[in-house]
């Protein structure tokens, strides 16, 4: 490289620094205290900001005895995305922005136990790498933890990371794209394509994927399991599956995989183990619906993160763990105070809204500008809400059974299969159950599903009168559609279809 | 190079100007009852019994797809937007059922979309899995059956197992007739060009088969008194989803590539396999046949054979290069394509991919890049 060119390039990255240390400010501890915090938010968001950074340091430490400074290094090199995790605090700081009281302490808490789970992944990933198995996010490994393995959701880093930073997808989004992956599939395949790609992935003994829930999710296993080069068990669920002969046959193929598990590692599956996790999952499952029967009342006692952003974690990662049931436990004490007091979440609360589709990965604090903005408050969403029974843990038959059907009836996962309806129907049922006023949709660009379903849903809602914002938005890549076009796209249907003004205007009128 | 066009050819070609051929109107005038379907995952024979008569599904001389962007968005495959455009314009007005199949979210949401557009009387899913093994073939014999009976039911048509044979060997006899003259492509100067023969197995999917039948014979006997074809650069073949067109290949053709083997949803390698009729149940010969004729990347754990029928076929077919066509937005192929062109390389086998619409455009960048192709193989 020329040397004209080094300076060229130092130059363009020195005229971002003024930018890059605003940024940092503001997601910094300092930042959380200027923007005016109450002392004793500030004390709650400053206990969270050291419990993080003491697992963080914790793990670094075991990390550097258990494979010692060079393999450490190493694994760092591998895995470049790690250092992303110490951006955990800066996301709280984000998300916890206008909130306060009980609200903005469940998101801290939210955000602790993500960067705990987050720990345990890279513990399991690194420490113990012969009894690896990797999994496709949408077939949990509660079977998997049941028969003792170290388990990793290879597409998990793809949703977590942009979270964290908005731009984490973006190197891995490209190197897909330039191997050849088709650029209009979802961002998340792309993301996990180009993370393999380069090498950024554990590769495993085994790997577990499915049908589900997408084409491009299912199809990039292709290139996966060569890339791997490892045995790989497909799960296939049917089209229509809420009917026995569709549950016995996944149940079956759930059985088959086991025996697949335990032929091609050194497990056994632990029934006992599973009833544990199963009960687990009723456990939250239990809490999760009284967290939903306080939230359905206006105002809200917690809204937006307490709810999506816990589910998508503690359900799909590590459900039935004690500290997932710990997390929901804490969440319900925390929503009944508020609830009993009739204290809101946000004493902005106007419109209460769902979203459908892929919450806003890169994106994630835009409801909670909408609250502050318009005081929008996200109630529910797609990927949280479900209307499945408990686990019979009776026998491992009625566990295989009623888990697939949890599986099969989770969210995604029963909205990209069946009929339209099974798309639809959920939309309205939460409409009543939730005593919503808008619905919004995630428009994701690659979810061609989705996208397909939006001129139905359009004029179903219409003739309900139900207002309905399609937000356009790629999930993991804001080079598609940008936070500020984003915003504006809520501005314009606030204003034109809500005639809503902005609630900093409010008293100005 | 391409033969002058004889009788044959022009009946083919004019069966193909509709969605709905005057063979197609004839049937339904005699009484006879034709059921849409647009996968390859459909078995043909079983929607052949008693009355019945299969169409595949194609919109010819599409031009736009306005209202279909509307419902299904721009983002879905052009090819089920054409589908849907064209059912908005009742342009599929004898169909009297229609059968779908899960292929993919895009043809899914088609359904649903039709759906709730249109209401037809019958409308049909079929529930193919996405892998094969004996739990999933048992499956998808028990979907055929619940589908043969709904038709019985709902049109009053005979399927009982001796009718569903009697099918089966009507389709065999045809699949051996086109069989036969896509094996003359094998020869090192074939009769035949690629344009024509997909010109043939289009008009025949999309026409009653005992009514195209004697035309597919005469081609047989026209095609026996033709020259070989000598004149031509490289022998192509075209992988990929749905081609409809034959116009698309006849551009490959103009540069100086021979089409002389299809692997693709319209194609008949390996979609016009025979029915292996044994046993007591029809259902379990037509789930075996239709995992067996057709390979798409829906199917997860099919990688590998997916690799080794296009290897093969460059070997029997002597095939110098490789066309893989996606039509733009289709997440299976666009997704198995990269690990699908890596792979084919890496066994010395040239590809060009190509990402097209499903009706035809882009003429001139396509005589180009096909033409660039076949430079760089050397021819």
């Amino acid at each position: 490289m020329k040397i004209n060119t080094v300076i060229d390039n130092a130059k363009s990255k020195m005229t971002d620094l003024p930018y890059l240390t605003k940024r940092f400010l503001r997601n910094s501890w300092a930042g959380y205290l200027a923007r005016g915090a109450n002392p004793r938010d500030a004390a709650v968001f400053a206990k969270y900001w050291i419990m993080n950074w003491a697992a963080i340091l914790h793990w670094i430490g075991q990390s550097i005895v258990k494979l010692g400074p060079i393999g450490f290094t190493r694994a760092l090199y591998h895995n470049p995305w790690i250092l992303i995790l110490l951006r955990v605090n800066g996301a709280s700081n984000r998300l916890t922005l206008g909130r306060s009281g009980m609200y903005h302490d469940s998101i801290c808490l939210i955000m602790h136990t993500i960067c705990l789970g987050v720990i345990d992944q890279l513990r399991q990933m690194l420490f113990d790498p012969k009894r690896l198995v990797i999994f496709e996010d949408l077939v949990p490994y509660d079977i998997g933890r049941a028969m003792g393995l170290n388990c990793y959701l290879l597409e998990l880093m793809g949703i977590v990371l942009p979270i964290l930073y908005s731009d984490a997808s973006l190197p891995y989004i490209d190197e897909a794209e330039n191997s050849g992956m088709n650029p209009d599939a979802c961002s998340l395949p792309k993301a996990t394509v180009g993370m393999v790609l380069k090498g950024h992935m554990p590769k495993g003994v085994a790997m577990v994927s499915s049908n589900m829930p997408c084409d491009a999710g299912a199809a990039s296993y292709a290139f996966i399991q060569r890339a791997f080069n490892i045995p790989t068990y497909r799960v296939d669920a049917p089209y229509h599956f809420y009917n026995e002969r569709a549950e016995k046959l996944f149940a079956k193929d759930v059985k088959g995989m086991i025996a697949w598990l335990e032929q091609h590692t050194p497990c056994r599956m632990d029934w006992d183990r599973m009833r544990e996790i199963c009960e687990g999952r009723n456990r939250m499952l239990e809490l999760e619906t009284e967290l939903w029967e306080m939230i359905s009342v206006k105002p809200a006692p917690l809204a937006s993160e307490a709810v999506w952003l816990s589910h998508i974690w503690h359900f799909n990662v590590t459900a039935g763990h004690s500290r997932s049931i710990k997390l929901y436990e804490k969440l319900i004490k925390m929503a009944r105070r508020n609830y009993e007091n009739k204290i809101a979440a946000t004493k902005n609360e106007r419109y209460r809204a769902v979203l459908w589709n892929p919450p806003f990965l890169h994106f994630g604090d835009i409801f909670n500008w909408a609250e502050r903005t318009y005081g929008v408050v996200l109630i529910n969403d797609s990927m949280t809400y479900n209307h499945h029974g408990p686990i019979d843990t009776t026998s491992p038959d009625t566990m295989l059974r009623d888990w697939g059907r949890t599986v099969m009836q989770g969210p995604m996962v029963r909205h990209t299969r069946g009929p339209a309806e099974d798309y639809l129907d959920d939309i309205f049922r939460m409409i009543e159950q939730f005593n919503l006023d808008m619905v919004w949709v995630a428009n994701h660009v690659g979810c061609k599903g989705g996208q397909a379903m939006n001129g139905i849903l359009r004029e179903r809602c219409r003739a309900k009168g139900i207002p309905l914002l399609i937000l356009d938005y790629d999930l993991s890549d804001r080079r598609i559609v940008s936070h500020d076009n984003m915003m504006r796209q809520v501005e314009f249907f606030m204003e034109n279809v809500m005639k809503a003004k902005r609630l900093d205007q409010q008293g100005a009128a | 190079m391409m033969a002058t066009p004889g009788k044959t050819m022009k009946i083919f070609e004019e069966l193909l100007e509709s969605p709905q051929n005057r063979l197609v109107e004839q049937a339904v005038k005699d009484g006879r009852i034709p059921i849409a379907y647009s996968c390859s995952y459909v078995p043909e024979a079983l929607l052949m019994a008693d009355k019945l008569f299969p169409v595949r599904l194609h919109t010819p001389g599409v031009t736009g797809t306005e209202i279909a962007d509307n419902y299904l968005s721009s983002f879905v495959c052009s090819y089920c937007r054409s589908l849907l455009e064209f059912i908005m314009d009742d342009r599929f007005d004898q169909i009297k059922g229609w059968i779908s199949v899960p292929a993919c979210i895009h043809m899914q949401r088609l359904y649903d979309n039709m759906e709730y557009l249109k209401h037809p009387t019958f409308n049909h899913i079929l529930d193919v899995p996405r892998k094969v093994n004996e739990d999933t073939l048992e499956w998808m014999a028990e979907e055929l059956k619940i589908l043969a009976d709904k038709l019985a039911a709902h049109f009053g048509v005979d399927m009982s197992e001796a009718s569903l044979k009697k099918a089966m060997q009507v389709w065999n006899y045809f699949a051996v007739d086109v069989q036969s003259i896509g094996e003359l492509r094998k020869e090192p100067n074939p009769p035949i060009t690629g344009t024509e023969f997909h010109q043939m197995v289009m008009a025949a999917l999309a026409s009653p088969k005992d009514l195209i039948l004697p035309v597919i014979r005469d081609f047989q006997k026209e095609l026996s008194a033709r020259e070989g074809i000598k004149k031509y650069r490289a022998r192509l073949m075209v992988v990929g989803g749905h081609l409809h067109d034959p116009e698309f290949i006849r551009i490959i053709e103009s540069q100086g590539g021979l089409v002389v083997a299809d692997r693709f949803c319209t194609g008949t390698i390996p979609g016009f396999e025979t029915i292996k009729i044994n046993g007591t149940n029809p259902y379990k010969n037509m789930a075996q046949h239709v995992f067996q004729k057709a390979i798409c990347p829906r199917m997860m754990e099919e990688f590998d054979r997916r690799l080794n029928t296009i290897v093969d076929i460059v070997k029997e077919y002597r095939v110098d290069g490789v066309v893989l066509e996606i039509i733009k937005f289709c997440d299976l192929w666009g997704v198995d394509a990269m690990p699908l062109v890596t792979a084919l390389r890496e066994k010395g086998i040239p590809v060009l991919k190509l990402e097209r619409e499903y009706r035809l455009g882009g003429e001139g960048q396509l005589r180009t890049r096909v033409q660039a192709f076949i430079e760089s193989m050397g021819k």
